[in-house]
């Protein structure tokens, strides 16, 4: 299971690899809040500007698509809740429900809308360091005293870390109740509980030996920052997104 | 010379049960020391102590002279400690980050990070899967990175709590192979264990603990016959009367 998080970094040496941080984050910003603003002609353009991100950052484009398979059953369930739950003059009847056109519309454009957003946070964790990302956060969160920025960095490291093995455990845990035969217990809450509170368990337990770990290996919050630097070519990227984002907003008007 | 001194060392947990006690012993630089001891017999409780992990209540560990507890961060840095479960000892995203974590912590400049982190994954053979993420790693791996991240703060003194569990033929031999190059390099060992057979041939002393105290303390030939009384499983080559090999041979 910990191999479906399609969301990790891929070594490489593409511009998308060895542009700033930063920017990347900012220019992620800028074109999330510009997609879910747009409309199929907008949408039309953005998809074409996530084909030549993958192929200049040379991501295998068949393991992504297999890696986001789960996400494209959450996208066809949010379709259809969509096409099925918009109030218009209905196209097709089937016993209690009824699809319209315009729901079917209003599915297909958020559907779309998400699947951008989710492509380009796949690239940009696809070709940023985690510690780059790390780094980065610290740096946002600077202007900001009463957050504490080196521990809510560190915080999502670990998240990003531990996430692929809480996943694992869950397995685990799921296949040895099974070879136990929770699948006779019908009741849903029943096999949720049996499943959590030992997955909790393990998760807590496992969080205990870390910190003890970390501080085997002198964990304080002082402790070396990696130097950020931009260049000529984070600038350009960015001010080609800022007018992307502008084109975008004057296409769907 | 001595670098590990503890003089009557004690630990009592705060449920009242005693960890260790009375523990007094010797290391000398570059020794390669197995401590054995059935499960909950105080091996572990008395490796945290060599870090600060754990602080006594009664007694002192001095290393290289200078007491643990008046200075921890130095303690930390100079007993670099593998433990049972690599998985929970690997905090980065990546190879080349989680052994790049210890050597943050000490707050050493970036190239400084970058020189140690490369030297330390040659040391354990990872430095061609850098950039992998860990939880993808074997076992064997998962291990090796657990030692680089230790070898990359320069420690003088490595201590492993059961590091051949878990790992398959190739994994120990792999990691024992390791191990031996490291104290061959000078670094003081240390291995707790309860499974005599894949290690020993290899030590120059044998320590036993039982009910938190050292009960046996020799070189392994000396001892080897009555580790049994202990819950320590005397090696089988031992048990037929033969000369104890390495499992590298």
């Amino acid at each position: 299971m910990a191999e479906l998080t399609a969301f990790h970094f891929r070594p490489g040496t593409s511009l998308l690899h060895t542009l700033d941080v930063r920017f990347k984050i900012l220019s992620f910003v800028l074109i999330s809040i510009s997609s879910f603003k747009a409309y199929p002609s907008a949408l039309s353009v953005l998809t074409l500007v996530i084909f030549y991100a993958i192929l200049i950052s040379c991501l295998p484009f068949k393991s992504i698509l297999k890696e986001l398979r789960y996400f494209f059953v959450l996208l066809v369930f949010i379709f259809i809740v969509r096409a099925m739950f918009t109030s218009a003059s209905p196209v097709v009847d089937f016993k209690e429900s009824a699809v319209a056109w315009q729901g079917i519309y209003d599915g297909a454009l958020i559907c779309w809308r998400l699947l951008i957003v989710v492509l380009f946070g796949l690239i940009f964790v696809s070709t940023t360091r985690p510690s780059d990302i790390r780094t980065a956060v610290e740096w946002f969160l600077m202007p900001f005293p009463f957050i504490p920025g080196k521990r809510v960095a560190t915080m999502m490291s670990l998240i990003m870390r531990f996430v692929p093995l809480i996943l694992d455990q869950a397995r685990e845990t799921i296949d040895a109740q099974r070879s136990r035969g929770v699948e006779n217990r019908k009741n849903p809450v029943y096999r949720l509980i049996k499943l959590i509170i030992p997955l909790m368990i393990r998760t807590f337990k496992k969080a205990d030996k870390l910190a003890v770990a970390m501080e085997a290996r002198c964990y304080s919050e002082k402790r070396t920052n990696k130097a950020l630097l931009s260049a000529k070519s984070d600038w350009i990227t960015l001010f080609g997104v800022i007018c992307l984002s502008i084109l975008l907003s004057i296409i769907d008007t | 010379m001595n670098i590990i001194e503890v003089t009557n060392l004690s630990h009592r947990f705060s449920d009242g049960t005693i960890g260790i006690e009375g523990i007094t012993l010797s290391i000398q630089e570059g020794e390669f020391v197995v401590i054995a001891g059935r499960n909950g017999s105080g091996k572990t409780t008395f490796l945290r102590h060599l870090n600060g992990l754990l602080l006594p209540d009664t007694g002192a560990v001095r290393l290289g002279g200078v007491s643990v507890s008046r200075d921890i961060p130095r303690a930390r840095q100079m007993v670099g400690m593998v433990f049972q479960d690599a998985d929970s000892q690997i905090v980065g995203e990546t190879v080349f980050d989680d052994v790049a974590f210890g050597p943050e912590n000490l707050c050493l400049n970036e190239c400084e990070v970058k020189r140690r982190v490369i030297k330390s994954l040659e040391v354990v053979d990872l430095i061609d899967i850098a950039d992998q993420r860990p939880h993808l790693l074997s076992g064997g791996e998962k291990r090796r990175l657990a030692v680089a991240g230790i070898l990359a703060m320069e420690p003088r003194i490595l201590v492993f709590d059961e590091p051949f569990s878990d790992l398959d033929y190739p994994g120990v031999r792999q990691l024992l192979h390791q191990t031996l190059l490291l104290h061959k390099a000078g670094h003081t060992i240390l291995i707790a264990t309860h499974d005599l057979e894949k290690v020993i041939a290899h030590a120059d002393r044998l320590l036993i603990i039982s009910d938190g105290k050292v009960v046996m303390d020799n070189a392994p030939e000396m001892i080897i016959k009555d580790v049994e009384a202990f819950g320590v499983r005397e090696p089988c080559a031992s048990r037929l009367g033969m000369e104890i090999e390495s499992w590298l041979n």
